[in-house]
């Protein structure tokens, strides 16, 4: 009888254990919190907020603006020296992958800086000359009002904490914005070529759907 | 019944809205001061749950095995980087932290370690060594943040004082070997 009783003991913690690892990791997807982050945000897809940006070249304008073309976004800032620039320069590497014909066209992208304070104009243009990006169809905008940049840092899950040297440990992703200004993917950044033919499906077929 | 008072103690002073701030401030003290200290609450508890419900410990957790399983459950499940993330930003799981790991985690500890042998003894001791050295492994190699509340030195320092942890089981463990007689036993008779 005891003997029964500690086997049943051992079958239901081990079934407890099962059920709470299921639950706690998204049926085994997500150990981290980012990756159960990305994992929502791809199911809600939330909508672009309305922000206005300011980039390299002193233009002001809203989101908006790129209404009716896919918007690949990262979140930085420039005196990064760790994380930022691995992103950047992999997003280059994207934007090297896709087919000339849909860059400007139906694809734009958008390297939006988290610190307004230091990341004014004239840094924006520095920072866009390391990494090659033209201003126009890679552009790299900063958001001055403060508000608005913190309800898109927070509609999109992006977590950005200052330490005290000045500089932020933040997570980092490729975000990608549909032409209705919804995001509809959130990828990883270290997987360049996935995230590049993920890319060129996507435009493949919206070029498909218009002709 | 001191032992138990002792446990509920601490586990009011670990409640305490300031010291739970400052113990999850910090990466560090959240992971290895805060969690093995409710832990501790568990194992202070557990003299006196024994003495009150007798026949629940023998019935259910008669050669200790399941108690074991319960607990290692419990720690792997808190070493998840989701979970001491998720700790800090839902409050659901933050009340089944404090609810775990004394009630899920301690109790069963103290109650299993007596009734295993000590082949059971060495295995769950191999076990969380080498648990301690993944974790550190995880926590100092990855270059990116894995809890999104911290930052990635503090990541860091969590992952040395992982190895740390790992690296003093094992002296314990191995001076186990060599030294003989030796017993964890506790006085249950206060």
């Amino acid at each position: 009888m005891i003997k029964n009783k500690n086997t049943i003991s051992l079958c239901i913690v081990i079934l407890f254990g099962f059920i709470l690892f299921f639950m706690g990791t998204d049926g085994f997807q997500a150990f981290t919190a980012e990756s159960a982050r990305t994992l929502k945000l791809v199911e809600e897809q939330p909508v672009f907020p309305e922000v206005t940006l300011e980039d390299s070249k002193g233009n002001i304008y809203p989101f908006s603006e790129f209404k009716g073309k896919y918007v690949m976004i990262t979140f930085v800032y420039t005196t990064c020296t760790t994380v930022c620039p691995e992103l950047e320069m992999n997003l280059f590497n994207v934007y090297n992958q896709v087919p000339e014909k849909y860059i400007g066209e139906d694809l734009v992208f958008l390297s939006i800086s988290f610190d307004p304070e230091r990341d004014d104009v004239e840094t924006l243009e520095k920072y866009r000359h390391f990494f090659g990006s033209d201003g126009e169809t890679w552009r790299m905008a900063r958001v001055p009002n403060v508000q608005e940049l913190q309800s898109l840092l927070d509609e999109f899950g992006v977590i950005v904490i200052p330490d005290k040297q000045g500089n932020f440990t933040h997570n980092s992703a490729f975000y990608l914005v549909n032409p209705q200004g919804t995001l509809i993917d959130v990828m990883d950044y270290q997987k360049v070529d996935e995230a590049a033919s993920k890319l060129l499906s996507i435009l493949k077929r919206e070029e498909g759907d218009t002709e | 019944m001191k032992q138990a008072i002792y446990g509920l103690i601490l586990y009011l002073f670990l409640m305490l809205p300031p010291v739970i701030a400052l113990s999850e401030s910090i990466m560090v003290v959240h992971m290895h001061m805060q969690m093995p200290l409710l832990v501790i609450v568990g194992l202070l508890f557990t003299p006196y749950l024994k003495r009150r419900f007798p026949s629940f410990f023998e019935n259910w957790n008669h050669n200790g095995v399941p108690g074991i399983v319960l607990f290692m459950i419990i720690i792997i499940y808190w070493m998840i980087p989701r979970t001491m993330d998720e700790a800090l930003t839902i409050p659901t799981i933050e009340i089944f932290k404090f609810i775990s790991l004394p009630i899920l985690a301690g109790i069963p500890l103290r109650d299993s370690w007596n009734k295993l042998n000590n082949l059971r003894k060495n295995i769950i001791f191999i076990s969380l060594i080498l648990l301690s050295g993944i974790m550190a492994w995880l926590y100092i190699a990855t270059p990116t943040q894995l809890c999104n509340n911290y930052l990635l030195a503090e990541q860091k320092a969590l992952g040395w004082t992982f190895l740390l942890t790992g690296l003093c089981l094992f002296i314990y463990f191995v001076q186990n070997l060599f030294i003989k007689g030796y017993s964890l036993e506790e006085s249950e008779n206060e």
